[in-house]
């Protein structure tokens, strides 16, 4: 019984951690990279392929067979398969060179998009994941999603018509609403405008463009533009970018008539005992936690101030419609304010 | 029924939510509040702008000011547990002469004169009877002292400022503010902890706190640390500081537990429950006067009685598998005895013994049967003198004693330390575990509720263990 | 539209306090359910034992009914049965309180519907009040802990808040059991149809989801001509609330 050693012991037991750590650590251990791999099938690629022809075709550019190699990062052998796989089914035809989808080549890529899509929007309003992590998330669960599924999904999300980047999604019979916009490289000084789209590839970009803390349906007005960079105004912040992310970055021109508020304010820089209007809350905040704030009386009008500050700085209580409601930083600082 | 009509309908609503877009909920809550703004407008009229707010605010103010908010609180905190460890000794004591000195052996008495078989006065008075009795008495003092204070701070309105105060420090471990309350109510009892977690209005720091609850040391477990405490640790000094150390020592691994707490939800919200939602948002009522003998009444039946009716219902079966194990024969030895060989090498890793591992396995309905169910087997496997016969729990009114039969089964401080630490890391009694499962409606979370504290006792006192033995 | 003379006391002519008595949590054999609304913290709670004669734990914390408790009374030889439902800011999210609150009111068609106000809130609390008026025109509002808003040197026209919601407002402080025999007998006359509501729709919509609004009522109405809240079903349809649209191809709530 008390002979053995506790080294032994010891250097048994970590030994023991170590390899249980390469094997589950997240994403990268061995038995997540087994499992992921062995489902690597045909079935991927073929509508990895489909999409590449959609959204090439929807740009009016048509792809040969080694362009799609060189562009999926599949090995050769399954890409050839899969394209002929494909024009046996007739979701392709190969003419000439040139390999063109079929009408029911576009259903189905249209199926895939909108699982896409969908996915990205369930990952936005419903649960917690990083704006960074969506797509390739959704790029994965978009192949496992069944007609039904998608379909289920959608009529939870209550049927939504863009995605949470501003992209359309098509609806079970294939329409597909038409993003109406203008890059925000080619407006002029002085537009006031509505961001609707932000391209989420490449995705160096869109990260960048994240990192800024830009986002959908926010107000801009431009002021300054020159051929190095573009300077706009938005929800009371500056912001300064370069034509190449400006140019991912769509916006619906707005009517001259829409007041553009430029002394707007964030709710986290209220200081005790100034009051404030709250202007609306920022559209980062979706889903349910959008609502609740709408429901706790965060709505445009509102009179607040701060009633409580926390011995840790964070979270502060606001007065809203009489009630003391505790937030926490991040949460004020999506909230628009216009002080007193 | 029309069903053609119907499917109009609905696909009207969805071209017309196309054509309102994004805005709706937004452009209706701002609709809806400016109809109440104007019946208000009608209605309501200020008498004067002072008003009787400004006492809540000078209140509110200190609560939450940086120099008085934390001090407050843990004078509070400490001000409670006091009450409530110091307050139930008398009842406790008082209950167990009741129930083990007096009923115990009237029992017996009836069975002897009624002429019952000697298993099945066993298997029911000293089985069933006892663990049952041991449990109230163990269970009903601190519960009904700790949870009408709890529940006086609630109705106060002081528990949602606790809140609000130490948010910071559970965002920081990705978990909510309200999680402090759950934490605390669950030094009163876990599976009240838990169904407390309901507060917690957003999923994913619900699971959170239901998951890490159990490192909140319960009331069936203080005794067992203050009891080690004094005999092992409090020894190691003169008798003058022992009664400070040993509760130095107990108050460490409550510190202890709070410290895993956060870990292991921080270690949660960055792994498995990375994409769950999270919402945060707290109101701070007024403060209202609580109706004093109602709230307590209200707390007793609520709280109190419903937690130890779960937990009777479970102690009772622990007790008659005690004295079941103790008193079946595979050969020469008893189930238990066979139990503890078995387990001994295992627990000897972990700097503890055959004894506490089989006692944990057993006494995984109620903790508060430790100590008794230890004591029996240590006696039962020593062979000393002691004790009142197999399968029969006991407890001794002296600590030296008490001390004396855990030390000729080869108790040493490394044993005692471990034992507390295993006392606070292991998996949650069963009337928490179905709690678990009945709050998350899920098997999935229950197990890891279950097991992860326990794989984190195994890896905490095999490495203590190791090092104390490498360093002795 | 009868509005409570706001003064009544235990000892009034109308009330009959012979006739009544609390139940407990016996609701066998009831005449009619009642279901207890509002927002967290106004009391309902305290509201609901003041009326049933039970104990239920009333916590100064929001949230605190998670699960519906009920109970029961009997008044005037009817007897009532009474659920409080979980208290919830607003009827139009997708929180599991909230839906079980919004369902039992809409499908579980209760005979009246007590909505239960903080006094000395009230704004906030209407919120929620506008949205269960859509729902249903057989509602009552308690104007809870009126004893902290006459602290607060509040001074509330009850008879101009009743016209303008269109439903009987009766001030209660349940935590002293002041207003509960009015309540009682004002739900007693509302559920035998003594009282005739017409409840506030809300006006302030804007224009497109008005229009909206109207177009898809009036399409339900064709199909279910006798529907009282057809506009409330269009809002949770333009809303996309599963629910909703599964009970429509079944007309459930007819």
């Amino acid at each position: 019984m008390n002979t053995y050693n506790p080294i032994t012991a010891l250097v048994v037991f970590f030994a023991l951690s170590i390899l249980a750590y390469l094997l589950f650590r997240p994403n990268k251990g061995w038995f997540w990279l087994i499992r992921n791999n062995s489902g690597s099938n045909d079935k991927i690629v073929i509508e990895d392929v489909l999409k590449l022809l959609y959204h090439n075709e929807n740009a009016d550019k048509h792809l040969n067979i080694n362009d799609i190699i060189r562009t999926l990062k599949y090995n050769d052998r399954l890409i050839l398969e899969g394209i002929n796989k494909m024009s046996d089914h007739k979701l392709i035809s190969i003419q000439g060179d040139n390999v063109k989808l079929t009408k029911s080549g576009i259903d189905y890529a249209l199926r895939i998009v909108r699982a896409h899509r969908l996915w990205e929007k369930f990952l936005a309003e419903k649960t917690g994941f990083k704006e960074a992590e969506w797509h390739e998330r959704a790029e994965r669960k978009e192949h496992e999603l069944s007609k039904v599924e998608t379909d289920i999904l959608a009529s939870k999300l209550g049927n939504p018509q863009f995605d949470p980047h501003g992209d359309p999604i098509p609806t079970n019979t294939g329409k597909i609403a038409k993003i109406k916009g203008t890059p925000v490289s080619e407006l002029s000084v002085g537009t006031i405008g509505r961001i609707v789209h932000i391209k989420d590839k490449p995705e160096i970009i869109y990260k960048q463009i994240l990192a800024e803390n830009i986002h959908i349906g926010s107000l801009i007005r431009i002021v300054e533009k020159t051929p190095a960079r573009i300077e706009f105004h938005s929800e009371g912040e500056a912001f300064i970018l370069a034509p190449i992310m400006a140019g991912n970055i769509t916006v619906s021109v707005l009517e001259k008539d829409v007041v553009y508020e430029e002394d707007l304010a964030r709710l986290s820089i209220l200081k005790e005992n100034e009051t404030a209007q709250i202007i609306g809350i920022s559209k980062e905040i979706r889903g349910d936690s959008r609502r609740r704030l709408l429901d706790l009386g965060f709505v445009r009008g509102a009179e607040v101030k701060i009633d409580l500050m926390n011995p840790l700085g964070d979270p502060k209580a606001f007065l809203i419609k009489g009630t003391s409601i505790a937030l926490r930083q991040n949460q004020a600082s999506k909230i628009l304010i216009k002080k007193d | 029924m029309d069903t053609k009509k119907i499917d109009n309908i609905i696909s009207l609503s969805n071209d017309l939510r196309w054509q309102i877009g994004d805005e709706f909920h937004d452009n209706l809550a701002e609709g809806i509040y400016a109809d109440a703004a104007e019946i208000v407008k009608d209605s309501v009229h200020k008498k004067d702008e002072k008003g009787a707010i400004r006492i809540d605010a000078k209140i509110d103010k200190i609560i939450t000011s940086k120099v008085w908010g934390f001090p407050l609180m843990f004078l509070i905190l400490a001000l409670v547990l006091w009450m409530t460890i110091v307050g139930a000794n008398y009842p406790s004591a008082m209950l167990s002469g009741l129930l083990l000195d007096t009923v115990h052996p009237a029992l017996k008495g009836f069975a002897a004169t009624m002429g019952m078989p000697w298993w099945l006065d066993g298997f029911l008075i000293n089985g069933v009877y006892l663990a049952v009795a041991w449990v109230i008495a163990v269970m009903l003092p601190p519960m009904a002292i700790f949870f009408p204070l709890f529940t006086l701070l609630e109705d106060f309105g002081y528990l949602p400022r606790v809140a609000f105060n130490l948010d910071h420090l559970f965002k920081l471990s990705g978990a909510h503010g309200k999680q402090a309350l759950t934490m605390s109510m669950g030094f009163g009892c876990n599976a009240a902890g838990i169904v407390a977690t309901r507060i917690i209005d957003s999923p994913r720091e619900r699971l959170i706190a239901i998951i890490t609850n159990n490192f909140s040391l319960c009331n069936g477990r203080w005794p067992t640390q203050i009891l080690i405490a004094t005999i092992f640790v409090g020894a190691l000094v003169p008798a003058t500081y022992s009664g400070i150390l040993s509760l130095a020592a107990v108050i460490g691994v409550a510190v202890l537990g709070m410290v895993f707490m956060f870990l292991v939800s921080w270690g949660l919200s960055k792994t498995v429950l990375k994409g769950e939602v999270s919402t945060f948002n707290l109101e701070l009522p007024p403060y209202r006067p609580p109706r004093f003998w109602k709230t307590i009444y209200t707390s007793l039946i609520d709280r109190t009685l419903i937690v130890l009716w779960r937990a009777i219902v479970f102690a009772a079966p622990a007790g008659a598998v005690i004295w079941l194990i103790s008193n079946i024969y595979f050969g020469d030895s008893s189930v238990a005895a066979w139990l503890i060989d078995s387990l001994d090498g295992f627990g000897f890793l972990l700097g503890l013994n055959g004894v506490i591992l089989v006692a944990y396995i057993v006494a995984i309905p109620a903790n508060e049967i430790v100590i008794p169910t230890i004591l029996m087997l240590t006696v039962l496997v020593t062979g000393i003198s002691g004790g009142a016969g197999a399968g029969v729990m006991f407890e001794l009114d002296s600590v030296t004693a008490t001390g004396d039969i855990l030390r000729a089964g080869g108790w040493t401080l490394l044993t005692a330390v471990n034992l507390m630490l295993f006392s606070l890391l292991h998996n949650p009694c069963s009337t928490t575990i179905y709690t678990i499962y009945k709050e998350t409606k899920s098997v999935k979370w229950t197990v890891v509720a279950s097991i992860l504290p326990v794989i984190i006792g195994f890896v905490v006192t095999f490495l203590v263990a190791q090092i104390w033995r490498l360093s002795a | 539209m009868e509005v409570k003379p706001k003064s009544a006391c235990e000892a009034c002519p109308q009330f009959n306090a012979d006739g009544l008595k609390k139940l407990g949590v016996n609701t066998t054999d009831f005449d009619f359910v009642v279901a207890l609304a509002g927002n967290p913290n106004t009391g309902k709670s305290t509201v609901f034992n003041a009326m049933t004669g039970l104990r239920q734990h009333t916590g100064n914390w929001p949230g605190k009914t998670v699960t519906r408790a009920e109970g029961a009374f009997e008044y005037n030889g009817d007897k009532f049965k009474l659920l409080d439902l979980p208290g919830t800011y607003s009827l139009l999210s997708t929180s599991e309180d909230e839906e079980v609150a919004r369902n039992f009111i809409l499908f579980g068609k209760p005979s009246v519907t007590v909505i239960v106000v903080d006094a000395s809130r009230l704004e906030r609390n209407l919120n929620l009040v506008l949205q269960i008026l859509e729902i249903t025109s057989k509602a009552v509002l308690c104007l809870n802990l009126m004893d902290e808003a006459e602290r607060n040197n509040l001074e509330i026209d009850t008879r101009t808040l009743a016209r303008d919601l269109g439903i009987p407002v009766v001030p209660t402080s349940a935590r002293y059991n002041r207003g509960i025999p009015e309540l009682i007998q004002t739900i007693s006359e509302l559920a035998n149809g003594k009282i005739v509501c017409k409840p506030h729709r809300i006006k302030n919509i804007p224009q497109n989801i008005e229009q909206a609004l109207e177009k898809l009522s009036t399409e339900i109405e064709q199909v279910y001509p006798d529907i009282p809240n057809s506009r409330w079903i269009a809002l949770r349809l333009l809303e996309g609330d599963r629910n909703i649209i599964e009970t429509l191809k079944t007309g459930e709530f007819v």
